[in-house]
């Protein structure tokens, strides 16, 4: 810190009963050569001080910390009123002297007290202002009150347009109305917390800057215990909260109904079979009755698949395997419509376009679907063969006219010579394509992946079988 | 050797390694067709030749590398001296030879992960252009499946480079030792990295692999030849993590400087502990877990395969138990960056230093207890679902005392926004969307509507960058000046921020948004009636922004290598000691052991110091704090 020429006398006030820590006091700093204190009083009670203060007008008083006849906090009281350019330093001797407190809110090592008062002494660039603890305390409660109106104003805003933004698909089941209750809590609590961090960051970003050639730090704040219990517990608290909440709705959402409608489901790679057992029927679409909850008994016959209807809400994966991987997911559409289920598992090339209807009726109108389905299945063996092609998901790899897909064309393939992927060739006879179907890893056509699922056709009847196989063969 | 053939380009590692790997992957062909005569099995079977070469090729890289060479002396009974040598002491080429010191290494850990991150950047700018519009356009749907599966894979491989970067170059630094307590078992773990990412990157020539990152069985054990390439990539890569994170635990409780207890570390090297806990411990599932899909691929076993008595669900405990405390790897170290870099911005100590240290371990811990909550619509038994929702929803705890302790830390202080900063803040942002969508994932009956949708995309992306790039970067820019001796361009660090924080709002939010109406993951057209066409186009311009910015940053640092204005010694008035030290560093850092006379952050503590490094190299006092101007 340079030097600068001693403008003025600095007047000193001494506040002790003690005689020997007064005069050991005005010795020490009328006895400094380098600056020129002048000390003005030595009093011995408040009283006088607070007199002093105004007659004497020192520009530093010196308070005896351990000094019982001077009521320090009283002089505090009477010092923070006023509105003078001053400094008091409450001295201790006490602790070996170890310690002074300097009455701006810092702490020094007493050998500091040196470096300090020549700093004091010579600056003129710092301004010295009184900043009495109410002072304080007010500057720091403005800095709360404005951060807590911007976080305030911010959360505000961001409910808002949450709640005026359409972020969820239209509810249609019965599921969706505590799920949506629960996802509204949860963009409220986000949009709160987001606005408090981002709220006080910017508050600091905006308030507390370093001034330009202030090369000095900030307040030598460590932390706050206090602060870090409340800031633990509190969201210790709500988080137990919500995850009691969810588990709750958890326990809604998947109450079993004694009523339910069974429908099977049966994904593959890359199409899904909904099957009625109550009706023996079958259908490439799931057609389900409003306001009746389905009990979906879902099975995959290759990869992990995963049924997910984004307006009802619930998501299951579908496992492959046996009767013991079946996996239950109970939905209860409640508004009529016409929806898409999506394989929501990655299950290979073709997992983006996995996709079937969903179509949400009203109870008469299902009656009348089932009906329907009994009677839609064709008499004649071709077109009851090419009725099972589609509802077991032949269709989805295998074209009728031509055009390779992920499997070979049927067209034209009855009693043709095959070229098989390890080079030799077969003839495509009634055997060959009954042993496609129900093995279909033994022989792998050239230029074709092994992807039919080995147990597509597990759940076909060999009449079926034999139909599909009809329909094959009339396939020119 | 003599200095003839050091110099020689062969005598380089990387070179000499790949040149092996080749041979030794031919070797291994070459092998296993043997073998495979010898047991009455036709030579050739695409698989188990590939697998069996590509594995001799990484033993091979790493022979040829000569990263063996001293232990193999030792293991020869020769003498190896106490100290190794690199293998190419000056020049570019050391750092692409075999290198001992430890910020070298850190380097190179650090350049390997920004080219694989521009290489995973590119797949992702790849697909995402086929995703502005709806339908198929240019990509088949195979391509994309591989694309998307590598981007995954080799971002996550980008970031534990990373990671591996600022643990390496720091942790020796910031305790004050000359280097980390293996420097043999460094450069070994580095040099695994370079071999896992030609394995990773070759898969696309193996007809690639449509699993995602997460290879699921029973589609991986369908999967093209790739899956194994990955497969093994994924194994050696980590290899590297768990021997890196050894060398960091032994180094952080043994060569810390004497004064230095555990509560006066630099805050960024618990974060290295606590990252470096989960790595050592946790890793080896995921190589387990992937090893069991490849026997089954090899072997025929039927491990996930319930037609015989196998369960899918398994192989996703497994999986998740390292791939969810992966995640605290892959942020952790971040978060620890911010921690670090607040108090120098803001010139206060850092707010409950204690608390934002156990912070770190508590969530270590806590994120081991965790995994299921990738699996709730996995199949898994439907109770255990609760169980994981509590305990996920715990880790907020310890992670909102990081973020209070942050904003604790800026307030009252002076802050000051040079480029590192600006990251830092950016950071703390962006993480705080990511963690804030992380309860609603935790919730089961909400998880049910999201999970497998872009909304855990974003959900994780929020996360890694702000867990993980912004703080990367920030580091990057901070230490650039004492790493080099010179500084980076201030003007293009601020334009590369402001490009890159609001294109990742955008691009963070939308995905979000896209998840909630309907958008599955993993999938290369979508359905136009979900109505999401625009926000889909926004995510990829936002994307291109992004990748826009890195360019700029790559450029800033390597034109500013070269010709930046040389830097003063502590730019920052950092209290940290590595900014007591010359510009650019120089080996065995200190010189000798240094003494811890203070506390890492004491801000604002008139005449404190943190180290004193002897002799005539003080650290000058802290500033003196006034309070100029007082409370206003």
């Amino acid at each position: 810190m340079e030097s600068l020429p001693i403008k003025d006398t600095r007047r000193v006030l001494i506040v002790s009963s003690h005689p020997l820590f007064g005069q050991g006091m005005r010795r020490l700093l009328e006895g400094r050569g380098d600056v020129d204190v002048h000390v003005v009083g030595m009093v011995s009670d408040v009283e006088q001080a607070v007199a002093a203060l105004k007659t004497a007008t020192p520009d530093l008083v010196v308070v005896d910390y351990d000094d019982e006849r001077v009521n320090r906090d009283e002089f505090l009281a009477h010092f923070v009123e006023g509105a003078g350019q001053l400094r008091v330093v409450l001295l201790s001797l006490k602790e070996g002297g170890s310690e002074a407190i300097v009455y701006d809110r810092r702490n020094m090592a007493a050998a500091q007290i040196d470096d300090w008062l020549k700093e004091w002494t010579y600056s003129e660039r710092v301004v010295y202002q009184v900043v009495g603890e109410k002072n304080q305390r007010r500057a720091n409660m403005k800095h709360f009150i404005s951060a807590a109106l911007l976080v305030g104003i911010l959360t505000v805003v961001s409910v808002f347009a949450l709640d005026r933004a359409q972020l969820l698909p239209v509810a249609a089941s019965a599921q969706a109305g505590p799920i949506d209750q629960l996802f509204g809590l949860h963009f409220r609590i986000i949009a709160f917390l987001f606005a408090l961090i981002v709220g006080l960051m910017l508050y600091s970003i905006l308030v507390f800057r370093r001034k330009s050639g202030d090369d000095t730090d900030a307040e030598h704040i460590e932390g706050n215990t206090t602060l870090e219990v409340f800031w633990t517990i509190i969201p210790l608290g709500a988080v137990i909260y919500v995850a009691y909440l969810g588990a709750t709705i958890l326990g809604d959402i998947t109450r079993p109904d004694p009523r339910a409608l069974e429908v099977k489901v049966i994904a593959s790679q890359w199409s899904w079979r909904f099957e009625y057992p109550e009706w023996g029927l079958i259908s490439s679409e799931l057609v389900l009755p409003a306001n009746k909850q389905a009990l979906l008994k879902m099975i995959s016959t290759d990869v992990i698949h995963s049924f997910w209807v984004p307006e009802f809400r619930v998501k299951q994966d579908i496992l492959p395997g046996g009767d013991n991987m079946m996996r239950e997911l109970r939905v209860t559409p409640n508004l009529e419509g016409e929806y898409k289920v999506r394989c929501a598992e990655m299950c290979g090339t073709l997992h983006a376009n996995m996709e079937a209807p969903v179509i949400v009726v009203s109870q008469t109108d299902f009656e009348t679907w089932v009906e329907e389905q009994s009677q839609v299945v064709p008499e004649d063996p071709i077109d009851r063969g090419q009725f099972w092609a589609q509802q077991y998901g032949c269709l989805a790899c295998h074209s009728i006219d031509g055009t390779p897909l992920i499997g070979p064309t049927w067209q034209g393939v009855y009693m043709h010579e095959v070229l098989l992927d390890n080079g030799t060739t077969v003839i495509a006879d009634e055997a060959y394509l009954y042993e496609s179907i129900v093995n279909p890893g033994a022989q792998i056509v050239s230029g074709f992946a092994n992807l039919m699922p080995a147990a597509i056709a597990e759940g076909m009847t060999d009449e079926q079988i034999a139909e599909v196989i009809e329909f094959i063969k009339s396939l020119e | 050797m003599n200095n003839q053939a050091r110099s020689s380009f062969i005598s380089i590692a990387i070179v000499r390694g790949l040149l092996f790997q080749v041979m030794g992957t031919a070797l291994g062909i070459g092998l296993v067709m043997v073998i495979r005569l010898l047991v009455g099995l036709p030579a050739w079977s695409a698989e188990p030749v590939w697998v069996g070469g590509a594995l001799a090729g990484v033993i091979a890289f790493i022979y040829g590398s000569g990263v063996l060479d001293d232990w193999l002396k030792v293991i020869n009974g020769e003498d190896v001296s106490q100290h190794p040598e690199d293998h190419h002491p000056g020049g570019w080429k050391r750092y692409l030879s075999i290198s001992f010191d430890h910020k070298v290494i850190g380097i190179q850990y650090g350049v390997t992960s920004i080219i694989i991150f521009f290489t995973a950047g590119l797949f992702a700018l790849i697909f995402r252009t086929e995703l502005a519009t709806p339908s198929l356009s240019f990509l088949s749907a195979e391509n994309f499946n591989s694309l998307m599966s590598l981007h995954g894979i080799v971002m996550i491989y980008g970031i534990l480079l990373g990671v591996g970067a600022m643990m390496n170059y720091l942790v020796p630094l910031l305790i004050g030792a000359s280097d980390m307590a293996f420097p043999r078992l460094n450069a070994f773990a580095y040099w695994l990295n370079v071999p896992a990412g030609v394995l990773l990157l070759s898969s696309l020539f193996f007809g690639g692999f449509n699993t995602g990152w997460t290879g699921y069985p029973p589609l991986s054990v369908q999967a093209p030849l790739g899956v194994q390439m990955f497969f093994l990539g994924v194994y050696t890569f980590g290899l590297s993590s768990i021997l890196g994170a050894l060398n960091v635990i032994v180094t952080t409780i043994r060569l810390r400087a004497p004064g230095m207890g555990y509560f006066r570390m630099p805050i960024f090297v618990w974060a290295a502990l606590a990252t470096s806990i989960i790595s050592l411990t946790a890793t080896q599932l995921i190589g387990l877990s992937f090893q069991l899909v490849m026997f089954e691929r090899l072997f025929g076993m039927n491990l996930f395969n319930a037609f015989r008595g196998g369960d899918p669900v398994l192989f996703q405990h497994l999986f998740w138990f390292y791939s969810h405390p992966a995640v605290y790897v892959f942020i952790l170290t971040g978060l620890g960056v911010i921690s670090e870099l607040l108090p120098v911005y803001t010139r206060k100590p850092l707010f409950g230093y204690r608390w934002v240290a156990l912070s770190s371990l508590a969530i270590a811990l806590v994120g081991f207890a965790v995994w299921a909550h990738h699996m709730f619509t996995s199949g898994m038994a439907s109770y255990l679902r609760v169980p994981f929702m509590y305990s996920t929803l715990l880790v907020a705890v310890p992670t909102g005392v990081k973020f209070f302790s942050w904003v604790g830390t800026m307030w009252k202080g002076k802050l000051t926004l040079p480029t590192p900063m600006l990251f830092v803040l950016g950071a703390m942002s962006i993480f705080l969307l990511g963690g804030l969508s992380g309860p609603i994932n935790a919730t089961v009956a909400t998880n049910l509507h999201l999970h497998d949708t872009y909304f855990i995309v974003g959900h994780f992306h929020a996360t890694m960058f702000g867990g993980y790039v912004f703080p990367f970067v920030a580091a990057i820019y901070y230490w650039f000046p004492k790493a080099t001796g010179r500084m980076y361009n201030e003007r293009l660090g601020k334009l590369h921020f402001w490009i890159m924080l609001p294109a990742f709002y955008i691009q963070s939010l939308g995905q979000m948004q896209v998840g909630l109406l309907g958008m599955r993951r993993r999938i290369a057209e979508y359905d136009p009636a979900l109505g999401i066409q625009n926000a889909q186009l926004w995510i990829t311009i936002a994307g291109y922004l992004i990748g826009f910015a890195m360019i700029i940053f790559i450029v800033n640092l390597i034109y500013s290598a070269r010709r930046g204005e040389v830097a003063e010694s502590n730019p920052w008035r950092s209290r940290s000691p590595e900014w007591l030290l010359p510009s650019p560093i120089p080996v065995h850092n200190y010189g000798g052991p240094i003494e811890v006379v203070g506390e890492p952050y004491d801000y604002g503590l008139a005449g404190s110091r943190f180290v004193d490094l002897g002799g005539e190299r003080q650290a000058p006092p802290a500033a003196p704090q006034v309070s100029a101007a007082a409370a206003d």
